[in-house]
This record gives C-alpha cells, structure tokens and sequence, in this order.
C-alpha cells in the first residue's frame, strides 16, 4: 500500500506535451490547483477540479503510474472518512478525500514528469539556494530508492516469521518496528555515503553554477501560466462576489 | 523438495520476469543458481518462500502448493538469507537478533535461549552476544543474519550471494557451515555471481538467462560448455579457459584433474 503511494515520486523519461513543459509552469499548476482546492470544502467543485486534471496523466501518458499512486491512497482517505463522519460530518469527509486526491495528483503530475535535476535547476532559477535545492532533489531522487528499500525489509523480516497483519491495532504497531530500525539505519549509511561521495567530487567548491542544458521558459509556458492565473484570479472573484452557484454547494442526503 | 512446473511471473503484469521454469529440487540435494544481473534468479527463489505468487504454473513445497501456504508458514521450511544484512538486523543486541525467529515462531522462553546459545557458540559469535549488531563488521553481521536464520533449523536454505563482501578465509569456513549443514539433510540452494566458487563447491548448477531456464545439471558439465555459457551471459571459469589456452579437447573443473592433465600434456613426468 505505502510502496503504491511512492509511485507518484518515480520519474521517467516520456516525450510527451506534459513533459516537455517548463518544470516551473508544472510548479506553478500545482501551486494553483493546491490554491484552488483549498478555496473549497464542498464535493461538487473539488469533484471537478479532480475530473478536470485526469486528462493531463493521459496526455502525459502516465496514468496508470497515477492510478497506481491513488490505489496507495485509498486507506488514508477512508481514515479521513471515517473521521470526519465520526467528529463532523460525513460530507466534508468526502470532500475533504477528494481534496487529497486533487492535492496528490497535481503534484504527482509534477514528480512524474520532471526529472530530478530540472526540478533543482527550476527551484535555484526562482532564487532557491542551491544547497536547499539539491538537497530536496535529492530526497525526491531517493524515495523510490528508499521504497524498494522498505520492501526488501519487509522482506526479510517476513521470511523470519514475522506476521505484519496480525494481532491488535498496539501489536501491528510495533510489527513495524522490525522494519523502521533498518529503514532508519540504511538511510542514515546512504546520506553519509552520498556526502562522502560528493564532497570527494567537489560539492560546494564554486559559488557561480552554470548548467549544461539550462531551463528556458517558452511560449508555451508562458500562455499556460497566464491561463492559471486567469483561472486563480476568477476562482477567486467568484467567491469574493459570492457568485458561485447553488448546485456547486450540493451535499449528500447523509 | 521444490518443484516448479510451467512457473510464469511479472512484476508488472506486461514483460515477464520469469518464462516457463520447470525444474525439480531434491532433497539434500547443494545447488547453486547463476546468471547475468536481471536473469530472474532471486524472483525464482521469491515464489518458492512465498514472498511473491507465480502468474502461471505451479510450485510445490513438499508437495504443497506455496499458494496454500503463507510466508510464515514456509519460513518454518525454507530459510531464506538476504544479500543485504542491513536489510534485516533490528535488534538492540546479537543474541534478540537471532531469537527473533524463534519468538515469532512462539517457541518457550527456555528453548530461545538454549537455541541462541547453540547457534552463537557455533558460529563463534559468543563474545558479541550483548552487543549491538550495528557495530560489528560487514562479515560479522553476515554471519549473524545467517545464524538468525538457522537457529529455526530450516529443511531448506536459500542464500543469495552470502560471498560478496567475504575475504578467502570466511569464504571457506562459510561453505564448510554449508556442506556441514548439507550432510544433515539441510537443502542449500545457493544464489551466486561467483563462478569460481561455484566450479569450486556446488556439485549441481542451474544458469538463467533473461527469466529462462538455460541450463541444469552437474556443475562440471554446464560451467564448462563454452556454447551454455555464452548464452547464460557468463565468463568462462579460469580452468576452463586455461583448457583453451592449452588447445585441451575437453575441459576439466578441479585442481586435481587439471595438474594431471598438464603433466600429461608435458610428456608424462609426475
């Protein structure tokens, strides 16, 4: 399940319209569609917005890598059914799922289809550090690493009779110790490796970088961030003009 | 025993990892499985503990089909050792990490210890008993994630590729454990990229290829078919191209043979 929802972080190389985009107009997308979700709390709109997204993962010819990340979702989203009915109400708990849906998949239509070393060259061209840029790159680099890594784990604790389902909810909890410890441990030995390795190849030893293949924004990428921002700008016109319509503020009978 | 018929997998249900494996594993029997990195070798070995399902085809335990079994039941079967200690040791000292199994099987307190104690004596691991498995060397925590597996007494041991990181000596004291193990009945199937040692130790070889089946059959037969070998992706043993060098009709795969053969090539002297 938690090795499904990783798929959204695995990146690979497509020759498609969505991954040709400027990596920072797939920032942008995302920031705008986090924006615009968060400016609902009723199903009908963030509904929409989730629909009007799927088509971008066909394009991108990613969608059952997106399906597979939403198939590693739906037990955190039932949790967040479950509570919200028990503490509010059943309705917002349905919104609030499919919020998570639209958050995830905005941005795992970025981690899919931007490669690892644009994503820290789009990050330093809007006046991230580098270091803060690289390092966060590097981590988005590593999580599929670390998710075959937790299944090697998992693995292995298994094969030496451990049960991870069975048992109360305290004993499932501490099921998982036996694969934590090792997960922590084997992170903690690649990040030293790793700044081992770079140090031993110059890391950090001149200020001014320069990029072989440099990111240039295009007409493209300019028309399609213009296109967000227009839609920004009337999501939130209509609900400063109270102008959104009755029907978007639907709620179940439940 | 283990076998597999008609065995079929993928991990993506598009390109097959594993096509049409039969193959019959008996009892007692010291085999080891070779191939080029992606041939599909520790995938096979995956079904037979359970960890993964075949598509298609079937694989018999004992006669039991694994897909009635689940992993800890076959655990009680089939140890399986990692490549990557790393991968498995958890524990605050040595000896928790070897009674682990033990305590998942639900053995009696007195009985854990008694195993542990066994086990930590006979892999000369007594002096680190209260010590944490983390600090020990590379090979020492081989040794452990090894000795946390055969404290269950398992009828059948699987290890994949227990000699990387191994120096000569504890390369040699592995496969007497091995061979030891092996003359008390313990099935030890052996997953390796070194062939040297295979020529060396593992009577019966089974190559793959590309999730295929190459070749099975008696080490010295497969590692010296030229023909096999090529297809399996692999470099000749240094015996066997030392043979070649030598212009030798056939090729031969032990030391012995080998200094009878020359001798003999150089007019009889002894």
């Amino acid at each position: 399940m938690a090795i499904n929802f990783l798929e959204a972080f695995k990146f690979k190389i497509k020759n498609t319209a969505i991954h040709n985009l400027d990596p920072r107009t797939k920032l942008y997308f995302a920031f705008t569609i986090t924006i615009v979700s968060l400016c609902f709390t009723d199903i009908i709109p963030l509904l929409i917005l989730f629909l009007a997204i799927i088509p971008l993962f066909l394009i991108g010819k990613i969608f059952t890598q997106w399906l597979n990340t939403l198939k590693g979702l739906i037990f955190l989203a039932s949790l967040i059914i479950v509570i919200d009915t028990l503490f509010l109400s059943f309705n917002l708990g349905v919104a609030m799922s499919i919020r998570l849906f639209v958050l995830i998949s905005a941005f795992s239509l970025f981690f899919l289809t931007v490669h690892p070393d644009d994503f820290s060259q789009s990050l330093i061209q809007i006046k991230v550090p580098f270091s803060f840029a690289f390092a966060l790159s590097l981590a988005i680099r590593f999580v599929p690493t670390l998710a075959q890594e937790a299944q090697n784990v998992r693995e292995a604790q298994m094969v030496r009779g451990l049960e991870l389902q069975k048992g109360n909810i305290i004993k499932k909890v501490k099921n998982f110790i036996p694969i934590i410890i090792p997960l922590i441990i084997l992170s903690i030995q690649r990040a030293l490796l790793i700044a081992e390795s770079l140090e031993s190849r110059g890391f950090g030893a001149t200020k001014r970088r320069t990029y072989l293949y440099p990111l240039r924004m295009k007409l493209k990428d300019y028309f399609l961030i213009g296109l967000l921002t227009a839609f920004l700008v009337f999501v939130i016109v209509l609900l400063i003009d109270k102008a959104i319509p009755d029907w978007m503020y639907f709620r179940l009978p439940f | 025993m283990i076998q597999c018929q008609n065995v079929w997998f993928s991990y993506d249900g598009i390109t097959s990892v594993l096509k049409d494996i039969t193959l019959k594993i008996k009892d007692g029997d010291f085999v080891g499985i070779m191939g080029e990195n992606g041939a599909g070798k520790t995938t096979l070995v995956k079904l037979f503990n359970g960890l993964l399902k075949p598509a298609k085809g079937e694989i018999f335990i004992n006669d039991q089909n694994v897909i009635s079994l689940s992993v800890a039941e076959l655990s009680r079967i089939i140890g399986f050792v990692f490549q990557n200690a790393d991968h498995q040791i958890f524990s605050r000292t040595v000896a928790e990490e070897i009674g682990f199994i033990l305590k998942n099987f639900k053995y009696e307190e007195s009985k854990i210890q008694a195993e542990v104690e066994r086990i930590l004596q006979q892999f000369d691991l007594v002096r680190y008993r209260e010590q944490s498995p983390f600090l020990l060397s590379g090979g020492e925590r081989k040794r452990v994630a090894l000795a946390s597996i055969l404290c269950a007494h398992p009828e059948i041991l699987i290890l994949d590729e227990p000699t990387i990181g191994q120096d000569a000596i504890e390369k040699k004291k592995l496969i007497e454990l091995l061979r030891s193990l092996n003359e008390n009945g313990v099935t030890v199937i052996i997953i390796t990229h070194d062939i040297e040692f295979t020529v060396e130790y593992l009577p019966r070889c089974i190559l793959m290829s590309n999730g295929i089946l190459v070749a099975d059959g008696p080490t010295k037969y497969i590692l010296a078919n030229e023909k096999i070998l090529k297809e399996a992706s692999l470099i000749e043993p240094q015996l066997v191209h030392l043979c070649h060098l030598l212009n030798f009709e056939s090729a031969v795969l032990s030391i012995e043979e080998m200094k009878t053969r020359i001798l003999e090539y150089l007019g009889g002297a002894s």
